[in-house]
């Protein structure tokens, strides 16, 4: 075992360390009891350093979503011969490109999104509007394969520049920017993690938002 | 063991959904006064109560001691946010750290361990004190306080150290004047 916490075991609960101190601290109190419980006290004092916050309640939209995030995941298998799903997907996706995106399908600029289109036709896939976030928001939509595998961004009028921000369940990561074409940005990533929730934003300030539900 | 406490670590959602219950406005507290934007802070109490909730044998011990680590992981989750956004929002970042801890007459999370609270860092050193709320309240890193305040970042972390441990003994010796 490494020599004690020391100091750390204050500092951590307050979330001042950097990142290798922090994980140091989470390491050495798995196998060590002393500092497991001089960390506990430590934390016990930043609930009563939080009694003097100013109260904050929670939208009742957040609960919801614990209680949905925590249900038991389904392990449904997919067969793989299966063509009705994805022929389901194709027509869903022409349907949905056709109708709400008719914009910059009748332009032209189908024929630039091949590998998105091809993408997406082939998976499952789910779609969200994004929420406005501003006084000057951005109405955008986002295609997602329901594995999570691909995500497909799409802005009407950007009025901007437009980068989008990710959060996953362990933190955030840049996405980077929309490539605009005038009328419409858009934006296709092959995620390493999760995505639960996208921002966009324009000069450093948030303009929409969606949460992704697989 | 604490029938909330068993089942928040056996991992039953009705252990997940009753810690929220009792404690979720002093979550989203924490988390706002850090993170500026509702929606972002929701994010933040979603993503650490559920990462602590997934993660199996993480927690062993009584209710308070349950309620102080998710306090904590929810503070660490939104100053991870917040830090990693503000390398491209400073402004925010600035905004955040501005924040007043409590306004006059505004609501408090816990208005009476606040007056106890108050009782005890008035008792602090004011180096302890300063450091230790420039930590807490100005959610700042012990590298930036000992920039601000122009010490030694051991010292800073001596400092802040103390002011906690003499906090704890403090507000332990109110609760037993209380019992």
């Amino acid at each position: 075992m490494t020599a004690h916490l020391g100091e750390d075991a204050e500092l951590y609960p307050l979330g001042i360390l950097d990142d290798d101190a922090a994980r140091n601290v989470e390491r050495h109190v798995a196998s060590c009891s002393e500092c497991a419980e001089r960390v506990a006290r430590a934390q016990a004092v930043t609930v009563s350093l939080a009694a003097a916050l100013p109260l904050a309640t929670p939208s009742p939209a957040l609960e919801q979503r614990l209680r949905e995030s925590a249900r038991p995941q389904r392990n449904a298998k997919r067969p793989r011969a299966n063509l009705f799903p994805l022929a389901l997907a194709a027509a869903f996706a022409l349907a949905f490109l056709g109708l709400g995106w008719q914009q910059f399908v009748l332009r032209g600029r189908l024929h630039s999104e091949d590998i998105a289109l091809v993408t997406m036709v082939q998976s499952h896939f789910n779609h969200v509007s994004m929420s406005p976030q501003s006084a000057n928001p951005v109405a955008a939509k986002i295609l997602y394969a329901r594995d999570g595998s691909w995500i497909y961004i799409i802005a009407d009028k950007p009025g901007g520049s437009l980068h989008a921000i990710a959060r996953t369940a362990t933190g955030s990561a840049d996405l980077g920017e929309l490539t605009s074409t005038g009328e419409t940005a858009t934006l296709l990533v092959h995620p390493r993690k999760r995505i639960v929730s996208i921002m966009l934003q324009r000069a450093g300030a948030n303009v929409a938002s969606a949460r992704l539900a697989y | 063991m604490d029938e909330l406490v068993e089942a928040f670590a056996a991992r039953r959602p009705s252990g997940l959904e009753q810690a929220y219950a009792l404690w979720s406005r002093l979550f989203f507290s924490v988390a706002r006064h850090i993170i500026s934007d509702s929606a972002r802070a929701e994010d933040c109490v979603h993503d650490a109560l559920l990462r602590v909730w997934r993660a199996p044998n993480r927690f062993s011990g009584n209710r308070e001691m349950l309620k102080a680590y998710l306090v904590t992981c929810v503070r660490n989750e939104s100053l991870a946010m917040l830090r990693s956004e503000g390398r491209r929002d400073a402004r925010e970042l600035k905004a955040a750290r501005l924040a007043p801890v409590a306004a006059v007459d505004a609501p408090t999370v816990d208005p009476v361990e606040t007056q106890r609270l108050q009782d005890a860092l008035s008792r602090l050193p004011e180096e302890q004190r300063i450091a230790l709320t420039l930590a807490y309240y100005g959610n700042k890193t012990h590298v930036e306080i000992a920039q601000e305040l122009d010490a030694p970042l051991g010292t800073i972390k001596s400092r802040i150290s103390m002011a906690m441990r003499k906090l704890q003994t403090e507000l332990a010796s109110a609760q037993r004047g209380r019992t």
